[in-house]
């Protein structure tokens, strides 16, 4: 049976339809038995006309990344997709409308300026989408009904996707975005001759079962609400807001408080007050944000309060690239701060992995009484996948605060040296669990004391409970043979991961000997693992977004061997094509 | 020349791409660009047949690569379908509603599948193959059926037959008298073109013609008049070709079965030529027009075409093979008249 693996990319102007065009295939796609994998990019600014593209991979086979080049490009707007031509591939399809309002000058036509080879169907959008609900808005819609005559994809099947993403809206738009789709299905079947091999058209489909069809941010915050979340913090910021969005519908559902503070100073100063005061607390931001809060959070590390800090990176530094992805927060998340500051830092990679993750962070800042810094990236939080419903957190994972016993709050030590350094720690209300949490260096008590052996030993007691978080790391994520020596071994953080582990399956099909090697934790880091994997690779390759390359100087003083880096900085996610050109070319 | 200049070619054919290749190497700032509605760069449309039995693969259809047109600075624009020329304004207007300005124009459009009238109410059920974009719609199709009728004839269409047959097709051909037109196969030619599709398993039908196709891909029925009945799977049609020049029509570009052009390929309108078989080309010895085919042809008057538009007075002549053999009946390379025997 055929197998499929398509990049769909519709580009338009804000306010044509074109990321809901792209919702609503990536939904149908997934009805349909597909994997798909979809992402989204739009300008920063909220109003105007910028360029807006929804980017959909589609497969029979399990998806690791978004795929760099499109095969189609549904183009809603000319001036835009021109410059998304370079991005489409050189014999790719282009659907466009054939009959706009005015005529192009030269080059001022997708058509026009497509590349030799690319296979163009020009269908009229406007016209079409005025002849089936008297205006135009229903462009996007015309294109969708042109894709599925085009592609052979199920019209009825399709017509019932678009009802449902509408449903709840008035029957005028379920009508008028189901008749502009007809209209633009049955005009193809009229006009259009078919010149490209793509079809859909008895192709394998992966047999699944219920999907969800989530971004990061939607299961981050499904999995906080699983945990027991019971206080978010916030200040609004691309790419974290929607977190907050859906927390202050469902947090006070759930017997939760969402409060939305003057910045995020203030919100990391809530958030350690909850930790504080027991309850699971947990806040949302991208670098500015994150900068800011950096005056709280030695707070927490050093009043062992637990906090958790959502940072969705983008293009930085400052306020940078709101809407374009980038992994150079790496050194921020790990270093940033004053004082020997030991924190958790976990980064999901893949859309899935957003919920696992943010279950871990919830529970090991409870337990470990500590900081834990989630790191996120645009792209993980706004590309949507469709996954297995993710499996409830186990009980532990729910209550892990670890509390004094009866017998230890006859004369309770807040700060007691223990073997792990976690000491047990009483909730404010908790008779005779009575004790001083402050941001100076302390004794058991949490008593101010700066002596000199009181404070190499409370830092060590801190770094030891820091280093025992380790046993909680989930097992590195590694694609290897059973040769067990390789020639390039690719280790990867983070959002780079899943391109990371296409690329290396790829070469490998190709006859290049790879490996390839991620974690989801960052701090404390399991280097042991890596040290091994990397014993057996003769090469070692580290992709990541960002331009110095921030975990590969981290990751060679830990090998202690050169690395290859291979950095972009392009705003765009890591593809695993430019992994696998990496591997060819080493 | 100044660099201000734009050579726009349409059509992406031996006589356009010929045409391009003088132009670029004359007159290297010059903006030059060709354009053509299909999406395949140039390509050998006789290895066609072989790309449909899969003998050919796509990459050694073509003749040029993308990136040699990138080398020599030659713009291509395919999938892209000009649908009127405005010469006083020197511009070209696209299907996609784009316009551009040329300073002197080449027309090498080729020519397309000639509709028979009296098949013009079975439309619906003919498939005519004539270019990759046909082929492309119906490789698989023809890989699957298992009965194929063919009306007409032609030169492709012999070939067409002769792969099907190959291919263990069950196929049947009505040979019909005017295929060739304007040129007739005499009896005695249709007796040995029969007679020589007498040693393959092809059903020949001759003297007759279509009374009725009813059906539908996969399940046609056609009846002859006089009385044969015959089942497809699908129906194709061959009977010759015609010069593709709707998009000059109303121009002012004179024109007859083709754009009418004289012996230095010059149209009827200043900086605009003509070449290849979409050009009626007058011949003074003759004081008559005559459309040529042929790859030969092509090639020569793209060349001629290029010259004369930058200035040149070359006269065309009739090159090329004089004749193509049919089922072994030898038949003139040109169409209305014969240049050499006149």
């Amino acid at each position: 049976m055929k197998e499929v693996n398509i990049v769909i990319e519709i580009c338009g102007s804000a306010g044509e339809g074109t990321i809901s065009a792209g919702e609503i295939l990536s939904r149908f796609m997934s009805s349909q038995g597909f994997e798909i994998m979809s992402f989204d990019s739009y300008p920063a600014e909220i109003r105007g006309f910028g360029k807006c593209v929804a980017h959909t991979r589609i497969s029979s086979n399990p998806i690791y990344s978004p795929g760099k080049q499109a095969d189609v490009l549904i183009s809603l707007n000319d001036k835009h997709s021109i410059s998304q031509l370079s991005a489409l591939k050189e014999n790719g399809v282009l659907i466009y409308d054939s009959q706009p309002t005015k005529p192009h000058q030269e080059d001022n036509s997708v058509a026009g300026r497509a590349n030799p080879g690319t296979i163009p169907y020009g269908v009229p959008l406007g016209m079409l989408a005025q002849k089936a609900t008297g205006n135009t808005r229903g462009r996007n819609m015309v294109a969708l009904g042109a894709l599925s005559c085009l592609f052979h994809l199920d019209k009825d099947a399709f017509t019932e996707s678009i009802k449902a993403r509408y449903g709840k809206k008035k029957q005028i738009v379920i009508d008028s975005n189901v008749n502009s789709f007809l209209e633009g299905f049955n005009w193809a079947k009229e006009n259009l001759k078919k010149a490209d091999a793509h079809s859909f058209e008895d192709v394998k489909r992966p047999k699944h079962k219920e999907k969800l069809i989530l971004n990061g941010n939607q299961l981050v915050a499904r999995a906080a609400l699983d945990a027991n979340l019971t206080f978010y913090a916030g200040y609004p910021i691309t790419p974290a807001t929607k977190i907050m969005e859906i927390l202050s519908k469902e947090l006070p559902r759930h017997g939760g408080v969402l409060l939305q503070t003057e910045d995020e100073i203030a919100a990391i100063g809530a958030v350690i007050g909850a930790g504080f005061g027991g309850k699971r607390a947990m806040t949302g931001t991208s670098g500015p944000g994150f900068a800011l809060m950096t005056e709280f959070t030695g707070l927490s590390v050093m009043a062992e309060v637990p906090a958790v800090i959502i940072n969705s990176q983008r293009g930085g530094p400052s306020t940078g690239m709101p809407t374009k992805t980038e992994q150079s927060d790496f050194n921020a998340a790990l270093f940033s701060g004053t004082g020997d500051c030991p924190r958790v830092v976990l980064a999901p990679t893949d859309t899935k992995s957003c919920y696992d993750a943010t279950v871990l962070a919830l529970y090991i800042a409870e337990k470990y009484q500590t900081l834990v810094v989630l790191l996120l990236d645009f792209f993980l939080s706004n590309s949507i996948k469709n996954i297995d419903v993710p499996r409830k957190p186990a009980k532990k994972y729910l209550n892990a605060n670890i509390a004094p016993k009866a017998d230890e709050l006859k004369d309770y030590k807040r700060y007691r040296f223990t073997k792990n350094g976690i000491s047990p720690r009483s909730i404010p209300g908790t008779p005779g669990g009575v004790f001083f949490a402050t941001g100076l260096e302390h004794d058991e008590y949490g008593r101010p004391n700066y002596s000199e052996t009181g404070h190499l030993a409370m830092t060590q007691k801190r770094f030891d409970k820091y280093r025992s978080v380790l046993s909680e790391a989930p097992k590195p994520q590694m694609v290897i043979s059973e040769q067990g020596e390789y020639d390039i071994g690719v280790i990867s953080w983070g959002s780079s991961a899943g391109a990371a582990h296409e690329a290396v399956m790829t070469a490998r099909k190709e006859g290049i000997n790879a490996a390839s090697f991620s974690s989801v934790m960052l701090s404390p880091f399991p280097e042991s693992a890596m040290i091994e994997f990397s014993h057996t690779c003769k090469k070692i390759l580290i992709p990541e977004l960002n331009f110095s390359g921030q975990f590969a100087d981290f990751a060679a003083g830990i090998l202690k061997r050169p690395v290859e880096k291979l950095n972009f900085i392009t705003g765009r996610p890591m593809a695993s094509e430019d992994i696998l050109q990496k591997m060819r070319e080493m | 020349m100044s660099s201000q200049d734009h050579y726009v070619i349409i059509g992406n054919g031996p006589a356009g791409n010929h045409a391009a290749a003088v132009l670029r190497k004359k007159d290297k700032e010059a903006r030059v660009s060709i354009i053509s509605d299909e999406c395949i760069p140039y390509y050998y449309k006789p290895k066609l047949t072989g790309f449909i039995t899969g003998s050919v693969p796509r990459e050694d259809l073509l003749v040029l690569s993308l990136e040699s047109y990138a080398r020599e600075n030659i713009r291509v624009r395919l999938g892209q379908k000009v649908e009127r020329v405005d010469v006083d304004s020197k511009t070209l207007h696209f299907s996609h509603m784009e316009k551009i300005q040329y300073t002197k124009l080449v027309i090498a459009s080729g020519s397309d599948s000639r509709m028979l009238p009296s098949m013009e109410p079975y439309e619906w059920a003919l498939k005519f193959v004539t270019s990759y974009t046909d082929v492309m719609e119906y490789k698989d199709q023809i890989k699957n059926a298992q009965e194929i009728f063919i009306f007409g004839g032609d030169f492709v269409g012999f070939k067409f037959l002769r792969m099907l047959d190959a291919m263990g097709k069950k196929v049947s051909i009505l040979i019909y008298p005017h295929a060739f037109w304007p040129y007739n196969l005499s009896d005695e030619m249709l007796d040995q073109v029969v007679a020589n599709l007498s040693k393959t398993r092809v059903q020949v039908i001759v003297k007759d013609d279509i009374k009725d196709i009813k059906g539908s891909p996969g399940a046609y029925r056609i009846k002859t008049c006089n009385g044969i009945e015959k089942k497809a799977d699908l129906i194709f049609s061959f009977n010759g070709m015609t010069p593709n020049i709707d998009f000059i029509k109303g121009s002012g570009i004179d024109y007859d079965h083709g754009i009418l052009v004289d012996e230095y390929l010059k149209t009827t309108v200043d900086d605009v030529y003509a070449c290849g078989s979409c050009a009626q080309i007058y011949n003074p010895a003759i004081k008559a027009y005559t459309v040529t085919i042929g790859w030969p042809n092509a090639v020569n008057q793209g060349e001629v075409a290029a010259l004369n538009l930058l200035g040149d007075h070359k006269v065309i002549t009739s090159v090329g093979r004089k004749y193509f053999d049919l089922e072994g009946v030898k038949i003139k390379t040109t169409w209305w008249k014969n240049i050499e025997d006149e």
